[in-house]
């Protein structure tokens, strides 16, 4: 992404000396917006513009790598407001809080226990927030200690306290914790403990003016591994935070809040606390740090809103294809149907299997009846080879009649042919299926 | 797109004979007329004939708006002209035109901020309609550049390419297609760009097709608006049709009514 000519025609020095070859500095800066001429062909070029152009070349918001090992994860690297505009890329962590004065074995166990399987994707909470409550740099890193040998998740150290920072630092620097978090009072103390052990720091501001204003005083520094703090805790507020964050770096290129985010939730009760994260998620955090929500039947939503909304849009949603689903409790007289692998074919099939019911989805990339039969995903051999020999179908029914959709009739010669199957040609639409099935199964059945 | 009617302009007939006796009905007719056929704007022209054009202006400018609720682009070269159709103008007018010479900047711009009008800039100066590309989109960053240095935000600057007839021009249409997608990347937000339709089929044959076609070709480039011929239903459909295709707007079966809703 480069800078307009505009741009940079305003951080041109505006002599119009024609030093650099074009007569003015508006030609001069069009043929570097064209990429036709270097910066330093101008004499009088400022600092100033010189960080703009390489600004321009850098991404609107850094990528910042987070922990280690299993639960080692990179956040921001975001480049769009809308997910359907591309799509969102690096999926934020999900934290829970450890206070330094609670039992912290007994929370980390809880918090291990937040994992399960979805759509084949091992989830869980990922990240454990050690917060240093009672002020004493000692009991912060014992808390620490027993977070890091009891669990392999990715820490953030809450404390604005250098001392205790570096108590925690000790013990687990080698982890990439994210070190929260710098504030205008101690940002020197922080910067100087993450920049000493390589580890990403939180930058809070009381506001998005001064974490702008911190953010530049950091990278003027020189460090740029940083993860920000708008400061609001109440939802709308950090909805209208994040949103700010997010156009400012990617529409105006605003380099100071060109970092992923961190996010807190407030609400006490654990059903609020997850929709106040929800929004938080769908709303361009980086990190949401939660504090409640304790319970994998509260945790699970939440994740999944991650996992959704982190899908990529331009990818077709599929189910896992090649594989027998079974509706309801059938058994060996049960009608057996085939689709394809793209979710929304499959689980209108799904949807309308009046009673128990065979289906199998056969691998079509992810895309509909019509148009896999027209890409050639869909014919009667490959259908007959994945029934026969990617599926124990012939073991789970008795009789051997499958349905197709209506739509692909000409392909049940080929099916019939390879499968030794007979094939029924089913509706073309699948809200056909029950009355399908109510007048003609039994029959079929018995002929 | 932004559509901006052609029709109320000096050089035709009628509303030439409307201004020579000062009544409006012809004027106020072809307002209505052009903006139920879907336009955003009137574009209003004195025409050449005219003694006291600062007058006239006016009185255009408000019988127009008496009649109707939309906003004018002033299309008149002369400044005071244009400052008395400002005068009277209610909402935000749009200024057609200015172009890259400095001295004429120098006396519109300050206009424009007054009154926090849009403005049509020209990609051209006194040497005339450049030949290429390239120096109709160097006419163009002067504008931009001073249009910045007034404070003037660039989603009120409308850019014209300046086409012209594709039967004794006919090079200059590719270049004007390229300027399109040139002037587009010159500033972020970019400024818009306009063009002057139906000169590009000037005294040709098919000239509706010849229109439309070229619509739809500058739209693919970027065009935010077209100074044009609104009453032409082929050209509307065009700009409907072309909107899907660039996925501005969502299609459903009846996208050609939908368009003009």
């Amino acid at each position: 992404m480069g800078l307009t000519g505009l741009e940079i025609y305003k951080k041109l020095p505006q002599t119009n000396c024609g030093e650099c070859g074009p007569p003015t500095c508006l030609a001069f800066a069009m043929q570097l917006a064209e990429g036709k001429a270097e910066l330093s062909e101008c004499p009088d070029v400022s600092d100033e513009a010189k960080e703009a152009l390489a600004a321009a070349s850098k991404p609107p918001i850094a990528t910042i790598t987070i922990g280690s090992g299993e639960f080692e994860r990179e956040i921001g690297g975001e480049t769009e407001l809308f997910r359907h505009d591309k799509t969102f890329f690096n999926e934020p962590g999900i934290a829970l809080t450890v206070s330094d004065e609670e039992d912290v074995e007994a929370k980390i166990e809880k918090i291990n226990a937040l994992s399960f399987e979805r759509v084949g994707q091992e989830i869980e909470v990922d990240m454990v927030a050690v917060v240093n409550d009672s002020g004493d740099a000692d009991a912060f890193a014992e808390a620490v200690e027993t977070v890091a040998n009891n669990s392999e998740r990715t820490l953030i150290l809450v404390s604005e306290d250098a001392a205790a920072m570096e108590a925690a630092l000790d013990i687990a620097a080698d982890e990439n914790p994210l070190v929260y978090g710098a504030t205008s009072d101690n940002w020197e103390d922080l910067l100087a403990l993450a920049e000493e052990n390589d580890c990403p720091l939180g930058v809070k501001g009381e506001d998005l003016d001064n974490l702008a204003e911190l953010t530049e005083q950091i990278t003027g520094e020189g460090y740029e591994n940083l993860v920000i703090d708008g400061g609001a805790r109440e939802t709308a507020e950090v909805v209208a935070q994040q949103t700010m964050i997010r156009r400012l770096a990617l529409k105006k290129k605003f380099r100071p809040v060109g970092f992923p985010t961190i996010t807190f939730t407030t609400k006490e009760d654990s059903q609020e606390e997850a929709m106040q994260a929800s929004n938080y998620i769908a709303k361009y955090a980086g990190i949401v740090v939660l504090s409640n929500v304790l319970e994998l039947a509260e945790m699970m939503p939440l994740l999944t809103v991650r996992q959704n909304i982190y899908t990529d849009p331009r990818v077709p949603v599929t189910v896992e294809p090649n594989k027998v689903y079974e509706i309801g409790e059938p058994d060996e007289n049960s009608p057996v149907f085939i689709t394809t692998n793209f979710s929304l074919s499959y689980y209108s099939v799904e949807g309308e299997v009046p009673e128990d019911g065979y289906i199998i989805p056969v691998d079509t990339d992810g895309t509909s009846v019509l148009t896999a039969f027209s890409a050639d995903k869909f014919g009667g051999a490959k259908i007959a080879e994945v029934m026969v020999e990617e599926t124990d179908i012939e073991d789970k029914v008795s009789h051997r009649k499958v349905i197709i959709p209506g739509h692909v009739a000409v392909l049940s010669g080929k099916l019939e042919e390879e499968s030794g199957w007979d094939v029924l040609v089913g509706p073309r639409e699948a809200s056909g299926i029950a009355a399908f099935i109510s007048q003609r199964w039994e029959e079929e059945l018995n002929s | 797109m932004i559509i901006i009617g052609e029709r109320i302009n000096g050089m035709f007939n009628d509303i030439a004979e409307a201004i020579k006796n000062q009544d409006p009905t012809a004027i106020q007719e072809w307002a209505v007329k052009q903006l139920e056929a879907g336009s955003h704007y009137l574009d209003a022209n004195v025409g050449p004939a005219v003694e006291d054009s600062p007058e006239v202006m006016k009185w255009l400018v408000e019988v127009i708006q008496d009649e109707v609720d939309a906003p004018v682009c002033l299309d008149t070269t002369d400044v005071e002209a244009m400052e008395a159709g400002l005068e009277v103008h209610e909402g935000t007018a749009m200024i057609n035109s200015t172009t890259a010479e400095q001295e004429k900047l120098d006396a519109i711009l300050p206009l424009v901020k007054e009154y926090d009008a849009e403005i049509i800039g020209l990609a051209m100066d006194k040497s005339g309609v450049p030949k290429d590309a390239a120096t109709r989109t160097e006419k163009s960053m002067q504008i931009i550049a001073n249009a910045d240095a007034h404070g003037i935000p660039m989603e009120n600057v409308f850019i014209d390419p300046l086409i012209l007839p594709v039967n004794v021009a006919q090079p200059h249409a590719p270049e004007v297609l390229a300027t399109i997608q040139q002037v587009k990347k010159l500033a972020d937000p970019a400024p818009k760009t306009v063009l002057g339709l139906s000169n590009v089929s000037q005294n040709c044959n098919n000239m509706k097709l010849i229109n439309r076609t070229f619509m739809a070709m500058a739209m693919a480039v970027g065009l935010d608006a077209g100074i044009i011929e609104a009453n032409d239903e082929d050209l509307i459909d065009t700009i409907a049709t072309a909107e899907i295709i660039l996925n501005n707007d969502v299609y459903c079966d009846s996208f050609l009514e939908q368009y003009r809703k």
